[in-house]
């Protein structure tokens, strides 16, 4: 892992799948992000973490345009975000995202959460993206609940449910906003198995969490975030043996 | 000692006295002194109630009037001499009503059962045991009794359509409503040189049959109508926007019965003198308008009570932000504001009857006018009230019937 010094010369190479540099973003006169420069190669695994309101959430969310950044460059997988509605359609096809609150369509089967993209975006036959549907749910652990509505599983299924949801459309990468954070105890391992699934078969993941346990496993880096900034990133060992910021030690003080 | 820990203990049954009828009693009546005391008072107010209603329905009332009125209720003066010249239109209505029926029976055959089989059978059965009332139409012959009888069959024909054949699906039943709605017009209104069709002019027209056309109409548009001036209104072209605004104020800033008034007068006057002018087709426009005005805020209601969540899971997976709102946030939105949709579905029913303002003879006005020109029936008014309340109270009762039945249904898929 090399560190940046000057953004406007870096060249991006074949396994930078996320270029990200001084990207910056306002919400009203709030500045959420205030210079973020970092590359993510394929099949790197990221943990971010950090304080409420550091913007670790809100940079994941910029990498799929769901958050405008306002300032910098973002380029995935060799695409530039722009406002080019092509452009975002093309990555948001490349980028699944799992979200706190999971997300999941209230008004659809559990099928049809999963089918309803691959379908409609990618134009594929019905009958292959229920195969392909019944396959991820497979993989997460509950084909057997593919009729029932959303509102009929538990929190944790709903959460491998949004998982199937997000794989269905073949990703390269996949975003994780704090996936556990809404579940009981109980549940968030039976969704941290099926990242750590997920982690084996070699995809590029950018995971906003503080399973630290799960990050010291499974992180190729992680990325402390405070105020906007990426104050220290480096892989587990580094953070967790020997942070070099200050803010890093007293935030892990506190959460450990 | 060894302890169990996977017994639970044993689920109990409540306490005796919140069970059963007297425990019902005693906890929602008698509760306290002052609660009986109350229960007593409202007891005595309804019985006295039912005691003089029931006496003034049975023994004080005369019924003649209804009886007198009979099948003008239903067409008004769809089949009088005068709109009808030298031939019997009476079985055209008739036709309509077959038509409704078998789209009933297919709604049936589609959802299966529910309150949508429910609502079909008894809307034939009705319509046969109309052949039984005291029609005081002399035209009324064996044939319109026969079309009368025919609702029953007409049921089982659509239901089988929509089981046996590929017609039953709901979008192909839903195309076959709206060409329906045409055809019935065009049955209606008549054909000039087609033999037993000849043209019936609209101011003809009047009864409950108006009244259900001007509802179905709105209906079956003002929602749509709604729909876009509400994903307008929260869109993102600012001159879109705009027009939808003004659209949504103007028409609910002023009285139904204002725009019905100007559009029999101020609006005919934008047009050439010998321009097809046709009242009926302009009331049906204003009372759609009006009503897609109100139709237009409940669904955005139902929009912005979404979370903001949904949205953004439909974009991240690549859905086109209208691909987005046609299958995540419109569906969502809809079956949240159920009851505020069906709210104005009877209201519009209700003010269908405001017509009478521009000389349309609906249900209530033609009973109205009758009193005023049978002075024989003068003392009779009451009669004539309490019937008109009931008839558009088994409407507005059966539809939200259906509404709940709906919200029932769907509740399955509820966050």
């Amino acid at each position: 892992m090399t560190t940046i010094e000057e953004p406007a010369d870096i060249e991006i190479e074949v396994e930078d799948i996320i270029v990200c540099r001084d990207v910056h973003k306002w919400y009203g006169d709030f500045h959420a992000l205030r210079g973020i420069t970092t590359t993510i190669k394929r099949g790197e695994v990221v943990v971010a973490f950090g304080p409420s309101g550091s913007g670790k959430s809100t940079f994941i969310r910029t990498i799929n345009k769901l958050e405008e950044h306002q300032r910098g460059d973002i380029i995935v997988n060799g695409i530039e975000l722009t406002n080019d509605v092509r452009n975002i359609d093309a990555i948001r096809r490349d980028v699944g995202m799992v979200f706190q609150s999971f997300n999941l369509f209230p008004h659809l089967t559990v099928m049809s959460n999963i089918t309803l993209a691959p379908i409609k975006v990618r134009k594929m036959p019905a009958a292959r993206a229920k195969d392909n549907a019944l396959e991820l749910l497979k993989r997460v652990g509950i084909a057997e609940q593919s009729d029932k509505y959303p509102n009929e599983l538990s929190g944790g299924q709903q959460q491998r449910v949004a998982i199937a949801r997000a794989l269905a459309m073949q990703p390269n990468i996949m975003l994780f906003d704090e996936p556990t954070s809404a579940l009981d105890p109980e549940m968030i391992k039976e969704v941290l198995d099926v990242m750590r699934e997920l982690v084996t078969s070699g995809m590029t993941m950018i995971v906003v969490s503080h399973e630290m346990e799960f990050a010291r496993q499974v992180a190729n880096r992680m990325m402390m975030f405070d105020a906007g900034l990426i104050v220290e990133e480096g892989p587990p060992e580094q953070i967790f043996e020997a942070p070099k910021s200050d803010r890093t030690k007293l935030f892990l003080s506190q959460i450990l | 000692m060894a302890m169990n820990l996977n017994t639970a203990p044993a689920s109990e049954l409540p306490p005796r006295s919140t069970r059963g009828m007297a425990g019902w009693m005693h906890a929602n009546l008698f509760s306290s002194r002052f609660n009986s005391i109350l229960t007593v008072a409202f007891g005595v107010a309804l019985a006295a109630a039912l005691w003089f209603g029931l006496r003034w329905i049975f023994l004080a009332a005369d019924w003649t009037l209804i009886s007198t009125l009979g099948g003008r209720f239903i067409i008004g003066q769809y089949n009088a001499e005068s709109a009808c010249p030298g031939s019997n239109c009476f079985w055209r209505p008739q036709a309509v009503l077959l038509l409704f029926t078998v789209l009933m029976g297919m709604a049936w055959g589609i959802t299966g059962r529910g309150v949508v089989k429910q609502v079909a059978i008894a809307t034939a059965a009705a319509a046969a045991a109309f052949t039984f009332l005291p029609y005081s139409l002399d035209r009324m012959g064996l044939d319109v009794r026969l079309l009368l009888v025919a609702n029953l069959p007409a049921l089982a024909v659509g239901w089988g359509l929509a089981r046996y054949t590929p017609l039953g699906t709901a979008r192909r039943t839903a195309i076959l409503g709206g060409s329906a709605f045409l055809l019935a017009l065009v049955l209606l209104r008549g054909l000039p040189g087609v033999p037993g069709l000849q043209p019936v002019s609209v101011i003809y027209w009047g009864g409950l049959m108006l009244n259900l056309l001007l509802a179905v109409s709105g209906i079956m548009f003002s929602l749509p109508i709604g729909i876009a001036l509400a994903l307008g209104r929260r869109g993102q072209l600012p001159v879109v926007k705009l027009l939808c605004v003004a659209f949504i104020e103007i028409f609910r800033g002023v009285p139904l019965i204002t725009l019905l008034f100007m559009s029999q007068v101020l609006v005919p006057l934008a047009f050439p003198e010998n321009f097809p002018q046709d009242s009926l087709f302009r009331a049906a426009v204003v009372i759609t308008l009006f009503s897609a005005a109100y139709m237009a805020e409940n669904i955005r209601g139902g929009l912005q009570a979404l979370h903001p969540g949904q949205v953004e899971a439909a974009r991240a997976l690549g859905l086109p932000s209208w691909q987005t709102t046609l299958l995540i946030s419109l569906p969502q939105a809809i079956r949240n504001v159920i009851p505020a949709i069906v709210g104005q579905f009877i209201s519009l029913f209700k003010d269908t009857s405001l017509v009478y303002i521009i000389g349309m003879l609906d249900l209530v006005a033609i009973g109205r006018s009758f009193i005023q020109g049978n002075t024989e029936f003068l003392d009779n008014a009451l009669e004539l009230f309490v019937f008109l309340a009931l008839v558009f109270w088994v409407f507005t009762c059966s539809m939200s019937y259906v509404s709940r039945g709906i919200e029932r249904n769907l509740g399955v898929g509820e966050r």
